[in-house]
């Protein structure tokens, strides 16, 4: 029972009830895509998988143990999340925001310690952010900022990753660029991911897992190839489209009707 | 500490250094030193009864709510967060005139009294902003705004009910006064306030986190919703704190913290420690000179600190409101 699985998981805001009896095992050591249409409760399992939301009924259990009866902190060093929209505070530099990383591994009163350090720069080399640590975040481009977001998740040290839509207001280089980031951290440092994503045939290509959503429920889950077939496009978004493979990858592309 | 702090520091000890030697006597810079190191000459008497303990007790109550505000216009994300402007210091105007209004005097009930007020203030404000969402921080300021008038409204009624002169004497203290101030209204807010900053201090990593949004902060590892409550009380109490002593005194809150974030950042970097004792800084700052120049502006006439302070702080609430109406924050 390792990583991270969702039980018969049942989520709802007040009474209203965004996921239902979703049962998900999310493989270690892969990048997982969750796709759907918009409003199919992507976002909110992500936010349960990540502890922020008590559901309903059902569990997610970290390598086997129910994540609500786990310590906050515990949980956030073994587990990081990047919402889809976190703030940078007024005039921080790039390396000041990764340091907040660190948050999980820092006691009280303790100061920066050598491992802090350590993560700090590990986690600004493997984003190609080392050299512009000293500069203020809001001068950076959309594509440099969405990587100072995951450099902060990666000083975190988790052995699981969560992104909401961390390519969203990007352009296209730029989405390649993150995803192709993520793909490459999955694959050099064995970090498991898990990232909600709108672009299918991007998600197709970098992902390894999809998970294809509607209304509540997992409609398929699998490779690329398995998943993204005509029938659950039309079942999942009413979309008639050809899935063709990919002329540069391989993978399953998809073109609307 | 930083360059911004240390500039911060500075223009706080000149303006103690103005407050001490202006007013009806004016102490020139030899009086003032040797009233300062020895007690003694005509600087002496001014410096230990006279304006010692009223620039102490006024910087000490303006950095509580400078303070005070930077905590809400942090944890609020709002740059227009502030007791005074929520109608926190008005509940707790209410509740310390109701205390002394009772005859119960000075001191300690009139302090539990502005405390009392203050958080009951503060808990109807959140009750009545709150929805299915939670705590809108927009929602919290403007319902914040009208309980702020309400408060106001029922204070100027209780002081209908008061016989003449004690009326007159809450009507000078709610405009917030320093006038009169002993060592006794200085040390209370020093042992009252120094222990709720120290607090404070301690919660400035949560800030940290919190300030990245609540999702982000949670998935670090922040309790959010507590850390948030304990904030909101510190924030709720360093107010209180200071009305106990200065009376209500509007947009110091305000004020302080917007101010203090200028400073810092063209000194350099701002994190949330920075901007929490900057405000301080910069809150005291703020009291001490609006207090001096309520003295001095009219020669033999005394004006509240809280005239003062409404002077500078109205045009700086309009520049805080156009500010935010064009980045699309309202």
């Amino acid at each position: 029972m390792t990583g991270l699985r969702a039980e018969n998981l049942t989520l709802a805001y007040d009474r209203r009830i965004v996921v239902e009896g979703l049962t998900l095992a999310l493989p270690a050591g892969r990048v997982t895509a969750i796709l759907g249409p918009n409003g199919c409760g992507k976002s909110t399992l992500l936010k349960a998988l990540a502890r922020l939301i008590r559901p309903q009924a059902g569990r997610v259990t970290l390598d086997g143990e129910d994540i609500h009866a786990l310590p906050t902190r515990a949980v956030a060093r073994r587990l990081g999340l990047l919402p889809q929209a976190p703030i940078a505070p007024e005039g921080i530099t790039v390396g000041d925001l990764v340091a907040r990383g660190r948050a999980p591994w820092r006691g009280l009163l303790a100061g920066w310690s050598a491992a802090d350090e350590a993560a700090r720069a590990a986690a600004l080399a493997a984003t190609g952010l080392t050299d512009l640590a000293a500069r203020p975040v809001a001068d950076l481009s959309g594509g440099q900022r969405q990587r100072v977001w995951i450099a902060l998740a990666l000083a975190q040290q988790t052995e699981h990753l969560l992104l909401d839509e961390p390519t969203t207001w990007l352009d296209l280089p730029h989405q390649i660029e993150v995803l192709a980031l993520l793909r490459r951290l999955n694959r050099e440092q064995g970090r498991s991911i898990v990232t909600v994503l709108h672009d299918l045939s991007l998600a197709a290509r970098f992902a390894d897992h999809l998970v294809l959503m509607a209304a509540g429920r997992v409609l398929a889950e699998g490779t690329p190839e398995e998943v993204l077939t005509p029938g659950a496009l039309e079942d999942a978004f009413g979309l008639r489209a050809l899935v063709i493979a990919d002329p540069v990858t391989g993978t399953p592309l998809v073109v609307p009707a | 500490m930083s360059r911004g702090l240390s500039l911060l520091a500075a223009a706080l000890l000149l303006a103690c250094l103005l407050g001490l030697a202006v007013g009806e006597v004016l102490l020139g810079p030899a009086d003032l030193w040797r009233g300062l190191l020895t007690g003694e000459g005509p600087g002496g008497f001014t410096l230990r009864v006279l304006r010692g303990p009223r620039v102490a007790t006024g910087a000490l109550a303006g950095a509580a709510l400078g303070m005070s505000g930077a905590i809400f216009q942090s944890v609020l994300r709002n740059p227009l967060a502030a007791p005074d402007v929520m109608g926190f210091t008005a509940g707790a105007g209410l509740g310390a005139l109701a205390v002394a209004g009772f005859g119960a005097g000075a001191g300690l009930s009139v302090t539990l009294g502005a405390a009392a007020g203050g958080a009951g203030a503060a808990v109807a404000v959140a009750l009545l902003a709150l929805t299915r969402e939670g705590l809108v921080p927009l929602r919290l300021v403007l319902v914040g705004i009208g309980a702020g008038f309400t408060l106001t409204a029922l204070t100027g009624f209780a002081m209908t009910r008061l016989p003449g002169p004690e009326a007159m004497e809450a009507q000078r203290w709610l405009s917030g006064s320093l006038a009169a101030r002993t060592w006794g209204h200085a040390g209370q807010i020093a042992l009252t306030a120094l222990p709720l900053a120290l607090l404070t201090a301690a919660l400035v990593p949560a800030l940290a986190l919190l300030e990245m949004g609540d999702d982000l902060a949670a998935g670090l590892g922040l309790r959010v919703q507590r850390a948030r409550a304990g904030l909101a009380a510190l924030g709720v109490a360093l107010a209180a704190a200071a009305v106990a002593v200065a009376g209500p005194v509007p947009f110091i809150a305000l004020m302080a913290g917007p101010l203090a974030r200028g400073a810092l950042r063209r000194a350099g970097t701002a994190g949330p420690g920075a901007v929490l004792a900057g405000a301080a800084l910069t809150g005291a700052t703020i009291a001490v000179l609006a207090d001096l120049a309520a003295r001095a502006a009219v020669p033999g006439v005394q004006l509240p600190l809280g005239v003062m302070t409404g002077i500078l702080g109205a045009p700086c609430l309009l520049w805080l409101l156009t500010r935010e109406m064009e980045r699309g924050g309202l």
